[in-house]
């Protein structure tokens, strides 16, 4: 399952984790999914990785899209700020924002596929990416059953929301 | 695709899990060392894949997997593998790949600690890449080979 080379099942694996805005924006889906629950705090980390696909498929293919950084950066931006406010949104809005935002991610990296030597693995290395920081992000959510948990993981969902006004200003001040 | 037969078959019955393996395990064996003619190379793959999908889905049933179609599916499963090693793999790659339908030992387990959602998420990923790589079939460049603005 690749070879390890570039483009192969490691290389997959390692791209969002290559970029800040795909790591928060992923680690952001499960900590929100943590904040609302059950059925999302499983919905979330099925949701985001298909739709990626979806949005993956769109780029291999170079279907125009809106400018894909702009996206990243506004889910970072989104996603940041629910957890900070601890919205609590009904299931079929939640959906639809992170299945919105995870055709971003995902365009983004069908649009990097590289000339791989395994591009098969590629793919498959940064799905299950993808899915291990959702996971990683419900794992920081438990800590809301904690004393000041709740303030805590909403102070970096704060700080999740700040890096996306960042990411926001840096792509629009170009 | 062993991963996505060992987890659809750690939502059957377990005195399915033997005649399910041996089936999987004799069917794969027995195509790969079939002469399966070369120009079924694409339909093995995107079988295959279409495959991969359909039985890491198979854990979302609400009543799980039934005994025949734990059979129905060791078979299928087993074709199609065996088919895409005979075409594009070699041998070797057989032993490598079956051990990896044990991984319904661990699901089960998991199961068991009433966590089947996990062994579901895992699934769905399993799909989200089965999709991908069936997709990549009909792609006719990676974006990668695509010329950039030096060339």
């Amino acid at each position: 399952m690749g070879t390890g080379l570039a483009g192969g099942f490691v290389s997959g694996f390692r791209h969002p984790l290559s970029g800040s805005d795909h790591l928060l924006a992923m680690v952001s889906v499960g900590l929100w999914g943590a904040f609302l629950g059950r059925p999302l705090i499983y919905a979330l980390p099925v949701i985001f990785p298909a739709m990626m696909v979806g949005g993956a498929v769109l780029g291999m293919f170079g279907v125009p899209m809106p400018p894909v950084e702009i996206g990243i950066a506004l889910s970072v931006l989104v996603l940041g700020g629910c957890i900070a406010l601890s919205l609590k949104a009904p299931v079929w809005a939640a959906s639809l924002i992170v299945a919105t935002f995870a055709v971003f991610h995902g365009y983004a990296h069908g649009m990097e596929l590289p000339s791989a030597a395994d591009p098969i693995g590629f793919s498959a290395g940064f799905v299950l990416a993808t899915g291990l920081l959702h996971v990683l992000g419900i794992c920081i959510g438990f800590l809301n059953g904690r004393r000041g948990g709740v303030v805590a993981t909403r102070s970096v969902g704060g700080i999740i929301g700040g890096m996306g006004v960042w990411y926001l200003y840096r792509v629009i001040g170009r | 695709m062993s991963v996505a037969l060992g987890l659809a078959l750690a939502f059957a019955p377990r005195r399915v899990w033997p005649l399910s393996l041996v089936t999987f395990a004799v069917t794969a064996t027995t195509f790969t060392i079939a002469p399966v003619p070369q120009g079924w190379l694409n339909c093995a793959f995107l079988g295959c894949w279409i495959s991969v999908a359909a039985s890491a889905a198979i854990v979302h049933l609400p009543d799980g997997l039934h005994p025949r179609a734990a059979f129905a599916l060791s078979l299928n499963d087993g074709f199609w593998s065996g088919a895409v090693i005979a075409l594009a793999g070699s041998r070797p790659d057989l032993l490598k790949a079956l051990p990896c339908v044990l991984v319904l030992f661990p699901a089960t387990l998991i199961i068991g600690l009433r966590a089947r959602i996990a062994v579901k998420v895992v699934s769905s990923w399993l799909i989200a890449i089965a999709v991908l790589a069936a997709t990549l079939q009909f792609l006719p460049v990676t974006p990668g080979y695509l010329p950039d603005h030096v060339n």
